[in-house]
């Protein structure tokens, strides 16, 4: 038995880079890390199918790169998505989708967009994890307990003493949700009762408009509301937290609009910034690839004349409804959601995913991080993680399976060029 | 594979080579001497009375990493109004064989950043401001720009480790150590100030921070910081002088702060990165007027020191920048209105702010005016370079506009002629004469810029260089003839032919690598565990991580003492 400490944790997006694996001939296993998804995604068996699967058969790998070329080249309507890969494999990807035609979106980038259509239309105040851990006095958190999708964020970045914050350390306030009972157990005193309704079923754009009312000095002095802006604006240095993917209700950017607005006017006080959270499975490294290689965020597609961009037309969930066939790509974890298309699906996930229905074609790809190297991006959108390699299964990343198919994409222009068709 | 260009007019002023005709020989992805009679090339270009240089060098142009690709998202407009579609040419690395396509001008992704500058004839651009904490995804981003060689100039000053180590008076020898680590660490070029413990001053809600200001919390004034990089930068011996980004940016009677800085140095070494924006007066009813006059004449006079201009030029563009203390001051000012800032990593910030620069502004007619008395008051071509400091003044595509203005008075004059009426009468432009020559172009662009980065092998044309070759056509209207070169060469291969890539290739990543005593590290590491919360493994970038597995390319450091 071999043991990895301080092993990068690709998954969630939080970047945790000290994490125990147990490597023995049967496989790894992440030493309990406190992150349920850390120790259930890093658990991962020597003993997997390695083959690629026809109709649910196996066949050769050659031949399951010649029917997904033969696929894409027949497709009128392409779409790649899950784009749950490291950055070469969603450079790689993009490569592809250029030559085919094909739109690209992440799985898991709703959240991203509420926030993305902002920061286009009006701009960001934000900052990163570990300003939010030596520089803050106070957190604000909006909306539901960001830790259900990122389980160590208070452990890691608030718990621990703020180097620059003289006195009681740093209090969180929870606006608009309740914290989860681990988030009470980590932050504990820390957490200061705002004196509102934080009921999860209160409408959050009315909250965060009635706290601006109050930065305004437009409420009673006596409003709960307005002791929440007075201590926004004594703080030294105010985080405002939220994970826009777990808004419910209407028009969600419209929270995140009132947020950043709200944020500029506390910062033109005191120092205050937000930090809106969205990335498992490397959404954010997914992204910051799409925009520099197309200069448009992902949601983007290929016509005849370079990139295009539409983040309601080109989503996913609405292009899996027209697409004729889709690359679905999964390199994380060992599931998928169900993907409602009446088209053919070409699948690059880990040889153990469960797959219902059986696509058209399965190619088992390997976990970044786990089976080679791949760089991902942490959720604040700033910092770049090489994750290392810990075991070879024989399974190939998404770049390599991309490049054959680009490969023989190619040799069959050049081959119908020299046949003059 | 051997190439032979005959009969051209040679500008290599590293060489002493002023436009005599000669031929020029490439072996392979190198420079060669003639091979003497009987040999044989496998291509021939005949370029009689052509203009023939090395590929020209950017010293200082943002295009990769954090704030350039956020500024890519706040720009959509642009990207929507100018999208390019790939060329198929080539295909030297599996995916890449699409080149060139992607959208944008003042903020163009990878592949038209590639594109735009090869086709100008461009053979390398470096990013002048990569913060550590963000070294990674500026890496994965230049690998991406084909074409081009890159760099980063990591950014130091701001980061609380620094800062500690200073206000802990831990030695000059400590920070030697912590600077090299870190260059070390992020693959980098050189070492660039941003706004010295400004933008650390302003995580602490200053708004301002002169250059004597002690700063909150460490205490610690700009001028510490910078003096302290500066010999740092000057003891480990790195080819590239302390890059300076200066305090006040933008501030009307800025002059004063930017001379005191040159004092600051005391006879150290450094580059003053675009000084245009830190050339303000405060004459006049407006309480704006230029500083040239007076900066020029200081820089004329210290040889130590090398500047870039940023010269703006008028239209859309953004503004990107780590100094988030100016940036915010800026912000008011955005066109369109929208803007975004951020504080980053205990490392430093990013503030990108789109911004319109239009001819009938007296502010902005004079910026425009002040950058090119800068350009013309400037003494020696040998340290000033050519920049925009893109895209901040303008996109780097606005250098062969901005050559004809250095090159041809009567243009020049004209346009002088259809700014703000009021902004000439507050500078000394019109009554300048000089008009740059062939050779100047040649030294600022190629020769210079090389020399001082170190690169020993780009930026000339003697045997064993790097056979980065650009070629026109002697044209009047210089404009013209340096926005489509007839042929460019990138690493012996012909890429560029009357404007149009006619092939792939990829660039390199120069990198120094100056030694450090490693008891260093044992600081950092703690620094790392108990405030940035990461293993320092997982910071330290590896030469396989350096485009797809090639590694940098190392430029040697001398360890030298102040005198």
């Amino acid at each position: 038995m071999t043991f990895h400490r301080d092993t990068l944790c690709p998954f969630c997006g939080l970047g945790c880079g000290d994490i125990g694996i147990d490597l023995d001939p049967s496989g790894i296993a992440a030493r309990p890390s406190g992150c349920p998804q850390a120790d259930r995604l890093f658990q991962r068996s020597m003993a997997v199918p390695t083959d690629a699967r026809l109709g649910g058969a196996a066949i050769p790998m050659d031949d399951a790169i010649a029917e997904a070329v033969r696929l894409l080249e027949s497709s009128r309507a392409p779409l790649i998505a899950g784009l749950a890969a490291d950055v070469e494999g969603v450079l790689t990807a993009l490569s592809l989708a250029e030559r085919i035609g094909a739109t690209v979106d992440h799985e898991r980038s709703e959240g991203l967009f509420r926030n993305l259509a902002v920061l286009r239309r009006f701009g960001w105040s934000v900052t990163t994890l570990a300003e939010l851990r030596n520089r803050c006095d106070l957190v604000l958190v909006v909306g539901p307990d960001p830790a259900q999708g990122f389980p160590r964020l208070w452990e890691r970045w608030v718990v621990p003493e703020p180097a620059f914050v003289a006195g009681n350390g740093r209090s969180v306030v929870f606006l608009g949700g309740e914290p989860l009972p681990e988030t009470v157990r980590w932050l504990g005193a820390r957490i200061e009762t705002s004196g509102l309704d934080t009921d999860t079923q209160t409408d959050l754009a009315t909250l965060v408009g009635r706290l601006r009312t109050a930065l305004a000095g437009r409420l009673a002095a006596d409003d709960p509301m307005a002791a929440l802006a007075a201590r926004l604006r004594s703080a030294r240095y105010a985080v405002v937290v939220w994970a826009a993917g777990l808004f419910d209700g209407p028009q969600p950017d419209l929270i995140v609009e009132g947020l950043v607005r709200l944020i500029r006017t506390v910062d033109g006080i005191t120092r205050c910034a937000g930090l809106p959270l969205s990335g498992a499975d490397n959404l954010v490294g997914a992204n910051q690839a799409c925009s520099w290689r197309t200069g448009f965020p992902l949601r983007t597609g290929f016509d005849g004349g370079g990139p295009l961009h539409d983040p309601d037309r080109f989503d996913w969930h609405r292009r899996l409804r027209d697409a004729d066939v889709t690359l679905w790509i999964s390199a994380f974890r060992p599931e998928t959601p169900a993907l409602a298309t009446g088209g053919s699906v070409i699948m690059l996930a880990p040889p153990e995913t469960i797959v219902a229905p059986e696509p058209a074609l399965f190619i088992p790809v390997g976990t970044p991080g786990i089976d080679h190297p791949g760089d991902v991006f942490r959720a604040d959108n700033v910092v770049a993680l090489h994750a290392g390699a810990l075991i070879d299964r024989g399974l190939p990343s998404v770049a390599e399976v991309i490049g054959r198919i680009l490969a023989a994409l190619s040799q069959n222009a050049k081959t119908r060029e020299a046949a003059g068709c | 594979m051997l190439t032979k260009l005959a009969g051209g007019r040679l500008f290599d002023p590293a060489n002493g080579r002023y436009g005599e005709a000669a031929d020029l020989w490439l072996h392979d992805d190198r420079i060669a001497a003639d091979p003497g009679p009987g040999a044989t090339p496998d291509a021939v270009h005949d370029v009689t009375g052509k203009v023939v240089m090395a590929g020209a060098i950017d010293i200082h142009s943002h295009i990769a990493g954090g704030k350039v690709n956020l500024a890519r998202l706040l720009m959509g407009e642009e990207h929507e109004r100018h999208r390019f579609a790939g060329h198929a040419c080539g295909n030297d690395r599996v995916g890449s064989d699409r080149i060139g396509g992607g959208s944008g001008i003042a903020t163009p992704s990878t592949h038209s950043t590639g594109a735009r500058y090869i086709e100008m004839g461009f053979t390398a651009a470096f990013e002048p401001a990569m913060l550590g904490s963000n070294a990674r995804h500026a890496h994965l981003e230049m690998s991406d720009i084909p074409y081009i060689d890159t760099g980063g100039y990591l950014v130091l000053g701001n980061d609380d480790f620094l800062l500690d180590l200073i206000a802990s008076n831990a030695g000059q020898a400590a920070v030697n150590d912590y600077v090299a680590w870190m260059l070390t660490a992020t693959q980098s070029l050189a070492v660039k100030v941003v706004n010295p413990g400004g933008i650390n001053a302003f995580k602490f809600n200053a708004r301002s921070l002169d250059l004597d200001e002690a700063g909150p919390y460490y205490g610690v004034t700009p001028r510490t910081v910078l003096t302290v990089l500066a010999r740092a930068v000057y003891e480990l011996g790195l080819p590239h002088p302390l890059h300076v980004h200066g305090c006040n940016l933008g501030v009307p009677g800025n002059v004063a702060t930017t001379l005191d800085t040159i004092q600051a140095a005391s006879g150290l070494p450094m580059h003053m990165t675009h000084i245009q924006f830190h050339s303000y007066d405060t004459a006049g009813d407006r309480k704006f007027s230029s500083g040239a006059a007076a900066l020029a004449e200081a820089v004329n006079r210290t040889p130590t020191l090398s500047v870039d201009i940023g010269q703006v030029m008028f239209g859309q563009t953004v503004t990107a920048s780590a100094d988030t203390m100016a940036q915010r001051h800026t912000a008011p000012l955005a066109h369109p209105r929208k803007w975004l800032a951020m504080d980053i990593e205990c490392d430093a910030g990013c503030g990108v702010v789109p911004f319109r620069y239009r001819d009938n502004s007296y502010v902005n007619a004079l910026q425009w005016a002040i950058g090119l008395e800068l350009f013309l008051l400037l003494d020696d071509p040998w340290r000033v370079f050519l920049t925009t400091d893109h895209p901040n003044g303008a996109p780097f595509t606005f250098y062969p506009e901005l050559i004809r203005l250095l090159m041809d008075r009567d243009y020049r004059l004209a346009k002088l002629a259809e700014i703000h009426p009021d902004a000439p009468a507050h500078t000394t432009l019109g009554s300048i004469a000089r008009e740059y020559t062939l050779a100047e172009i040649a030294i600022m662009t190629r020769a210079a810029p090389a020399r001082i980065l170190g690169l020993t092998d780009r930026g000339h044309l003697a045997p064993g260089a790097s056979a980065d070759v650009t070629v026109y056509s002697d044209l009047a209207d210089r404009r013209a003839m340096f926005e489509r070169p007839d042929l460019v060469f990138k690493s012996g291969r012909l890429v560029v032919r009357d404007g149009t890539l006619v092939a792939t290739a990829q660039g390199c990543t120069h990198v120094v690598r100056p030694g450090f005593d490693e008891l260093i590290e044992r600081r950092i590491a703690r620094h790392f565990d108990e405030r940035i919360g990461l293993p320092i493994k997982h910071f330290r970038i590896q030469d396989a991580e350096i485009r797809h597995g090639a590694g940098p390319q190392l430029h040697p450091c001398q360890r030298r003492e102040v005198p």
